[in-house]
């Protein structure tokens, strides 16, 4: 598809579609915002999946926060675990406290931590994360219903898609647009856990639940469909393969989503290393800006294909 | 009238038809999975409005099932099915996705809901919001143990329906990977996923249906049905979406039996039933997350002859 010659795109009623970008660390936020990220999204110790390498301590979290309110910038904080229900009120409170210093918003991956935080922090924006399993535009209003501001969704979904539930939902639409998509959906899986509960128990013993890294296991995930499985058929082996797993980069197809209406263009990888997020920022960077300016993208060549990916940002590399 | 429900699943009208229900107080209708599972009530809804029929003639109650992860082009169908539902009498609609239960809470506010397992019903602040949207009792995510179960019956007020018997779900996909092997193999879609595919790795095994994965051993809650009782628990579930009507009726006319003995008291399990659960066992038994440890672990007295198979 050519994206060339097309008009400038300045809607003064629409607030231009942004950048979020990950990081792991206060150093990673630095980066990513000069590279072009407008908001960045970092964990909270003890309160994100995606374990130690991408989550920051308070004092950190407070100082990327004044960071980018310094840039005119935003910070999302990933809680996207489940805590255990006496320990909602501790996590509300700290929410309550972060807030205070200008945390933009918040990402959650549990409907009933949805409403609670609706309620007890208003001037909060909360994101349903990825992990909410949002998939169509009736997922969307619901969580809209629920009092999010914004609702991520997966990268493998198609631009009419988009467009077909910005028509209706009100809410910003985030698409992970550069994400690993794994054979079972995100939220919608504990194979591991079935295969190995105990093990991922003993990794921390913490506010999350235990168990799959949709409750907030950490290091739950041990890849396992990654591995090599037998395929039994009337028990012989007829195959020995991985479970089908890809990585998206639709850098090609971004003015067609942000044609569509995506608000939030989102990179996943909050545990890569900084100088890698920064690249793949910048890339994504250039190319937005293009299809505000109505150009043919510069960021959109064909270079950026699975093959030309560095391997740690790929499946099999992780 | 019995103080408990036992219920199971059955994907389309073949399989109803061929499936003695005796044990049965209940039967949910349609395939969660895969819009092109061999004439799945979802999508034959001529099938959905005679199944239902047919369930309700047997004396029992006729739930409608729905998709676990439908993406927009799905929902002009999801419609479809929830209208054929309510015009053809249904008890109660099974939401797994949070989009569907908007759908039915918006549309038609009278129908009882029941919440599946996939909607990831964790704790007592998520179910109290489904409770909003016209839940009337909920599965708990798979992956929690009895004891949360407990809290958040507890503390939201909506009963919790358990499953006691059969392959545990454990996670659904928008890619069915059997398609691959169409060309290799002399099964084609939409018969492959209902072959008996394990995925396996050492002692670890799953069941493949193509757009989802399910446990490799057989959820066994026989032995534990007096707990389950004691913690409050009366509806149960037989989950055979993926098996045979044999299956269906052997598993369900133990588990009638076995319900209805500990209803009243007796806690003893019939041992000749054993056998004929291993026959409809091909990897073993497991008892799911219920007692808090690895999903695939066994606890009981049959840990020894049935669980290691």
């Amino acid at each position: 598809m050519s994206h060339a010659h097309h008009a400038v795109r300045v809607d003064p009623q629409v607030p231009p579609a942004i950048l979020l970008a990950p990081a792991g660390s206060l150093d990673g936020a630095a980066q990513a915002f000069q590279a072009g990220a407008d908001a960045v999204y970092v964990g909270l110790k003890g309160w994100s999946r995606g374990g130690a390498r991408g989550e920051l301590d308070r004092e950190d979290l407070r100082q990327c926060t004044e960071l980018a309110q310094a840039r005119g910038k935003e910070i999302h904080l990933a809680v996207n675990i489940i805590p255990k229900p006496h320990e909602r009120e501790l996590l509300l409170d700290k929410l309550a406290e972060m807030a205070a210093w200008g945390l933009h918003a918040v990402i959650l991956n549990d409907l009933g931590l949805v409403r609670k935080v609706s309620q007890r922090l208003p001037q909060l924006a909360i994101t349903a994360s990825i992990g909410c399993g949002a998939l169509n535009v009736s997922d969307v209003l619901l969580y809209q219903d629920l009092g999010a501001s914004a609702v991520v969704l997966p990268g493998y979904l198609e631009p009419q898609e988009i467009s077909a539930l910005k028509a209706r939902a009100s809410i910003r639409v985030e698409l992970m647009i550069h994400m690993v998509d794994e054979f079972i959906q995100l939220g919608k899986c504990w194979m591991p856990s079935y295969l190995n509960f105990a093990a991922t128990e003993r990794v921390v013993p913490t506010q999350r639940l235990s168990g799959s890294v949709k409750r907030g296991g950490v290091g739950s995930c041990f890849r396992i469909c990654q591995q090599p499985w037998s395929v039994m058929k009337d028990g012989e082996e007829a195959d020995r393969r991985m479970l089908p797993s890809r990585q998206i980069s639709r850098i090609g197809e971004l003015a067609a989503f942000l044609d569509a209406g995506v608000d939030v263009i989102k990179i996943q990888g909050r545990s890569l290393p900084a100088e890698m997020a920064s690249a793949i920022v910048s890339r994504y960077r250039v190319a937005m800006d293009d299809w505000k300016a109505g150009r043919e993208s510069g960021g959109c060549k064909a270079d950026w294909s699975y093959t030309a990916l560095p391997r740690m940002w790929t499946v099999q590399g992780r | 009238m019995s103080t408990f429900e036992l219920n199971t699943t059955i994907s389309n009208l073949r399989s109803l038809r061929e499936s003695d229900l005796r044990a049965y107080d209940a039967v949910y209708l349609g395939n969660i999975y895969c819009r092109i599972f061999e004439d799945n009530f979802l999508e034959r809804l001529a099938d959905l409005r005679t199944g239902i029929a047919q369930v309700k003639e047997q004396g029992l109650r006729a739930y409608v099932t729905s998709y676990a992860a439908p993406r927009n082009d799905s929902l002009a169908k999801v419609q479809k099915a929830l209208e054929t539902a309510v015009e053809a009498g249904a008890d109660a609609i099974e939401v797994h996705n949070l989009g569907v239960l908007r759908m039915v809470h918006e549309q038609f506010p009278n129908m009882p809901v029941h919440v599946g397992g996939f909607a990831n019903v964790y704790t007592d602040a998520g179910a109290a919001v489904l409770k909003e949207y016209g839940a009337r009792r909920f599965t708990p995510n798979y992956e929690i143990g009895l004891d949360e179960v407990k809290a958040i019956t507890d503390h939201a007020g909506i009963p919790a329906e358990i499953l006691v018997h059969g392959k545990m779900p454990l996670g659904v996909s928008d890619y069915c990977f059997l398609l691959e092997y169409e060309k290799q193999w002399p099964e084609k879609c939409p018969v492959i996923c209902q072959k008996q595919l394990f995925l396996k790795q050492g002692d670890w095994a799953m069941r493949s249906v193509g757009k989802g994965v399910l446990s490799g051993r057989d959820v066994c809650m026989l032995e534990h049905l007096p707990a389950l009782f004691a913690a409050g628990r009366n509806v149960f579930r037989i989950e055979a979406a993926y098996e045979s009507p044999l299956y269906r009726h052997e598993i369900g006319m133990i588990y009638r039996a076995a319900l209805e003995r500990a209803a009243a008291g007796d806690g003893a399990v019939d041992e000749s039933t054993w056998k004929t659960i291993h026959q409809h066992t091909h990897v073993g038994l497991c008892n799911g997350f219920y007692f808090g440890r690895t999903g695939s672990d066994y606890v009981g007295s049959r840990e020894e002859s049935l669980a290691a198979q």
